[in-house]
């Protein structure tokens, strides 16, 4: 470093705000934040895990017991689909694990976090497809119901089904767009950084 | 459980004691010491130390990336967590100072495409000393400069301002040591008015 490369450095570092805050206290807040975020985490996988763990029994029961092959083949479907949902938030779970930042140089950072994000916005912008075998099973018992009881309540049962069908499907076309908006960022992060 | 570390592991010791770069590295090796204390309360140990040596540095940084005192606090929680998330997997060859602002810089590299949507009307620039001296001009001019760069040349100018070598910063950006060298002398030349202002 020339001597006024230094002078520079001496100015920076002249500020020390360190002496300003209490090393214990921050210590103390980014172990109590550690422990909340870990607590969160562990609610979801949690409650995640119970429901299925509800669902997917009676789900593969009525699947087995249905009272024609159309319930049995839609209970199956419903199976099927709640365990893809499963499985697609555990992944999507893990790949915001993967996400996030580590002790790597910068450019390979956001290389890889572009990338995650590209994986989950995919995800999540399909989720009405992959998650459709649980529509279309509720849906087929809305048609059992139209032929075996009243059509006011297949009628409801498909209002719902619909109505679930596109909230889902838009609310994670939002989530998609604004993970897709992120990873555009990083990119333009990235071509900053080169 | 029995684990070898490089520092006795009292925290409180430890928290109280600010130790340089050089401190941490040298001392691992000629101070081991085989305890029974939990895992745990091990990596508590390093994490004090590291966070009593690195807490300035860190500081200054957050204070480049963050708009408002609230979120450069945010900030720098993010990175110590960061930091003591990564703290199992550290490899001793590696340089403590090195490693420590890869993960900084990451951190505040990513949050910044969370934030961006999210802009402070306030100056945090602006919210220095009561009485500002010559040299709290100075670095609030520097500060200044610092901000309005291009996040890939603010991220080469704080290195560089914290004393890293053209390859550390390579080592932290993954950014070739000799381009490092020809945007810092550019960087510099943009400085060059709040040098010559000595």
């Amino acid at each position: 470093m020339s001597d006024d490369a230094r002078w520079l450095s001496a100015v920076w570092m002249s500020d020390d705000p360190a002496e300003k805050a209490d090393v214990t206290q921050a210590i103390d807040a980014v172990l109590d934040r550690d422990r909340a975020e870990a607590d969160r985490e562990r609610r979801t996988r949690i409650r995640s895990l119970v429901a299925l763990a509800l669902l997917l029994p009676v789900v593969l029961w009525a699947a087995a017991h249905g009272v024609t092959p159309l319930v049995r083949g839609a209970y199956a479907l419903m199976a099927v689909g709640v365990a893809v949902i499963g499985t697609a938030e555990w992944l999507y779970l893990e790949w915001s694990k993967q996400a996030l930042p580590g002790p790597v140089d910068a450019r390979s950072q956001l290389q890889k976090t572009a990338f995650m994000l590209t994986r989950q916005a995919r995800l999540v912008t399909t989720s009405a497809i992959w998650a459709s075998p649980a529509f279309i099973g509720a849906a087929l018992i809305g048609a059992w119901l139209y032929r075996e009881r009243t059509h006011a309540e297949a009628i409801a049962v498909w209002t719902i089904t619909a109505a679930g069908w596109l909230a889902m499907g838009l609310g994670t076309m939002a989530v998609g767009a604004r993970l897709t908006r992120r990873r555009e960022q990083l990119e333009q992060l990235l071509a900053e950084l080169e | 459980m029995n684990i070898t570390i490089w520092e006795p592991s009292n925290c409180a010791q430890a928290q109280s004691r600010a130790l340089s770069d050089d401190t941490l590295v040298r001392n691992r090796p000629s101070r081991q010491t085989t305890c029974s204390v939990t895992a745990e309360l091990d990596d508590k140990g390093q994490f004090a130390d590291l966070m009593a040596a690195y807490a300035a540095p860190i500081r200054r940084l957050c204070a480049t990336y963050a708009e408002s005192p609230a979120d450069r606090e945010d900030l720098f929680q993010d990175i110590f967590l960061a930091v003591w998330r990564a703290l199992p997997g550290f490899r001793r060859q590696a340089s403590v100072r090195t490693w420590l602002y890869r993960i900084a810089h990451n951190v505040a590299l990513t949050r910044r495409t969370r934030d961006r949507h999210r802009q402070s009307r306030e100056s945090p620039l602006d919210q220095e000393t009561a009485a500002p001296t010559e040299m709290d001009f100075r670095r609030l001019a520097l500060k200044r400069a610092i901000a309005a760069m291009a996040p890939g040349d603010r991220t080469l100018t704080l290195l560089w301002l914290e004393g890293l070598s053209a390859t550390e910063i390579e080592d932290v950006t993954g950014i070739r040591a000799a381009t490092v060298a020809v945007r810092l002398s550019r960087i510099r030349k943009r400085l060059h008015p709040i040098e010559v202002s000595r």
